[in-house]
């Protein structure tokens, strides 16, 4: 495998994409997020738990590439507990490093590993929509 | 036989190296093929050498492209067996063609409570068409199940013909799967009850020799870019009586004798149903590319790329982890399969680093994905310019995906 590849999926990003911890549905939901990408078929839905302004628990089921996979996961475990006011700020900080034509480096725009991972999309345009499936959906939820 | 090797000197794209600096290794035949320089050099001999529209101008070189471009319709209709060239109507493509017969043919006669039967295999751009008829109509659009081989359930097609049944549109060979049909069967099952027929030949051009006569079809359609020649160029096959009974299938300039505000009389077969300037330059290109399949032999292309599906096939199957897709009677070259915890996106990127292009999706054939239980495969498919050790090449990189994923 080259660099580049490598680089991709960052053991980082395999460990979320196979790890089931936020995985199932929520029966308590008060939310749910729908992020689907008909050109591949990708589909998770985002199940939240949201009291007083903000993301108490939060789950998703569906199916799609390790890279949206590992995103919609790392989206969930950064969400629960915060407040929805965060929330837009920390979606925008996440598509911006996936942002091959942003003005910023990634590190300069979070310190946080498990977003930084993802920098690597930068090289792959035709990925980026598995890294920002399930935050486009975030980004768009008008909660 | 055919030596790969050599066929390949003659596409340029294989001198190109992929960003990585890698030879290209083309396994997404079934999307597209590669263009040979013939083709490329007929559509640039054209625009360089007699570019003039086509039909009417009485100048060289207007008179040079007119017959260069009739020259391409009588080549197709050797091609394709038709009893006339006036039964060989150029657009834009299979999907152009499928849906100016389902506007033309189909609407016109389709009522409420009639039926149409597609099949669970067909690319969308079989299925889409026929289903926004029997929206429009009342219709009721009917699927013939597969069985577990991938192979269509003969059986139940019988069961579901009625003399409701005023339409079957079928594929002759599965994009996703690689299926082939019997549309030999299917047509004669079909007519029994009075329905008529459309065969989808995108996959079957490059598959076996076309003979509509034998086929008895009432409608069949490809295109050229699937047959080593340009993109934005079709062949729409149609009977003559039933093309006759046609309305335009695009109203234009090119298609009528007279027009007063009153009334318009249309030319004949033909002309009729091509409306507008064509795509000439495509044309001139299918016509090279079907001197291309001519020269190599369809039979001597169909046993090289046959040779390297099943040789695909037999290795694929032997390996833990990767599972092939259908097993049916027949197999065009093309395959489906899926690599165990590893999506078909993650695949194809692997592969695709290594300079190795396969297809990973749904192969817009999402009735058939369900089916399959699967939300999309990757699929290979095989051209005239592959190697044996290409296949292996991309079976070690299969491998070394599901390592990675494990």
């Amino acid at each position: 495998m080259n660099d580049k590849l490598k680089n991709l999926y960052k053991t980082q990003i395999l460990t979320y994409a196979k790890d089931s911890t936020y995985e199932g549905e929520l029966p308590y939901a008060t939310n749910t997020l729908e992020a689907y990408n008909p050109m591949c078929g990708d589909k998770y839905t985002i199940y939240l738990l949201i009291k007083e302004g903000a993301v108490i628990d939060a789950k998703f089921k569906g199916y799609g590439c390790a890279i949206s996979k590992a995103s919609t996961a790392i989206l969930v475990e950064k969400i629960i507990g915060k407040e929805l006011s965060k929330i837009e700020s920390l979606v925008a900080v996440f598509l911006d490093v996936i942002n091959e034509q942003s003005k910023h480096k990634p590190e300069t725009l979070t310190s946080d590993e498990a977003l930084l991972a993802f920098a690597a999309t930068r090289e792959f345009p035709e990925r980026k929509k598995c890294a920002s499936l399930s935050w486009d959906a975030a980004r768009n939820m008008n909660l | 036989m055919i030596n790969p090797k050599t066929i390949r000197a003659q596409f340029p794209i294989f001198s190109q190296k992929t960003p990585n600096g890698l030879p290209l290794i083309y396994f997404d035949n079934a999307a597209t093929t590669q263009k040979p320089q013939s083709v490329i050099d007929a559509i640039s001999g054209f625009y360089a050498g007699y570019n003039s529209n086509v039909g009417r101008g009485t100048y060289w070189p207007a008179t040079e492209a007119t017959s260069s471009f009739e020259s391409v319709r009588a080549q197709v209709k050797d091609f394709i067996n038709a009893t006339s060239s006036k039964e060989v109507i150029f657009n834009a493509g299979t999907t152009d063609g499928i849906n100016k017969v389902m506007n033309s043919h189909l609407l016109p006669h389709l009522n409420a409570g009639d039926e149409v039967i597609v099949t669970e295999m067909e690319h969308h751009a079989n299925f889409l068409p026929w289903q926004h008829a029997c929206e429009l109509k009342g219709a009721k659009l009917r699927m013939v199940p597969l069985i577990d081989t991938g192979d269509l359930d003969y059986k139940a097609f019988e069961a579901m013909l009625t003399p409701k049944v005023k339409f079957v549109a079928v594929t002759a060979v599965s994009n996703a799967l690689g299926v082939v049909n019997d549309v030999v069967r299917l047509t004669k099952m079909a007519h029994a009850v009075g329905a008529k027929v459309l065969i989808d030949a995108a996959q079957w051009v490059t598959h076996k020799k076309i003979d509509v006569q034998a086929l008895d079809c009432d409608f069949l359609v490809f295109s050229a870019h699937k047959l080593y020649g340009p993109t934005g160029i079709g062949v729409l096959y149609g009977k003559t009586e039933l093309l006759d009974a046609m309305p335009p299938l695009a109203y234009g300039g090119g298609i009528v004798e007279s027009v007063t505000l009153e009334a318009t009389a249309f030319r004949g077969l033909p002309h009729k149903h091509e409306g507008g300037t064509s795509n000439i330059a495509g044309v001139i290109g299918l016509g090279a590319a079907i001197d291309f399949v001519n020269g190599l032999g369809l039979e001597n292309m169909h046993e090289s790329t046959q040779l390297l599906c099943n040789y695909a096939i037999e290795k694929l199957n032997l390996i833990d982890g990767i599972t092939v897709l259908g097993a049916p009677k027949e197999r065009a070259a093309v395959t489906s399969l899926t690599v165990d915890n590893a999506h078909p996106h993650d695949v194809s990127a692997f592969l695709g680093e290594k300079g190795i292009a396969i297809r990973a999706g749904h192969h817009c054939a999402q009735p058939l994905m369900d089916k399959l239980q699967v939300p999309s495969t990757c699929r290979l498919s095989f051209g005239v310019y592959n190697t044996i050790e290409e296949v292996d090449q991309a079976i070690d990189a299969l491998i070394e995906v599901r390592n990675f994923f494990a």
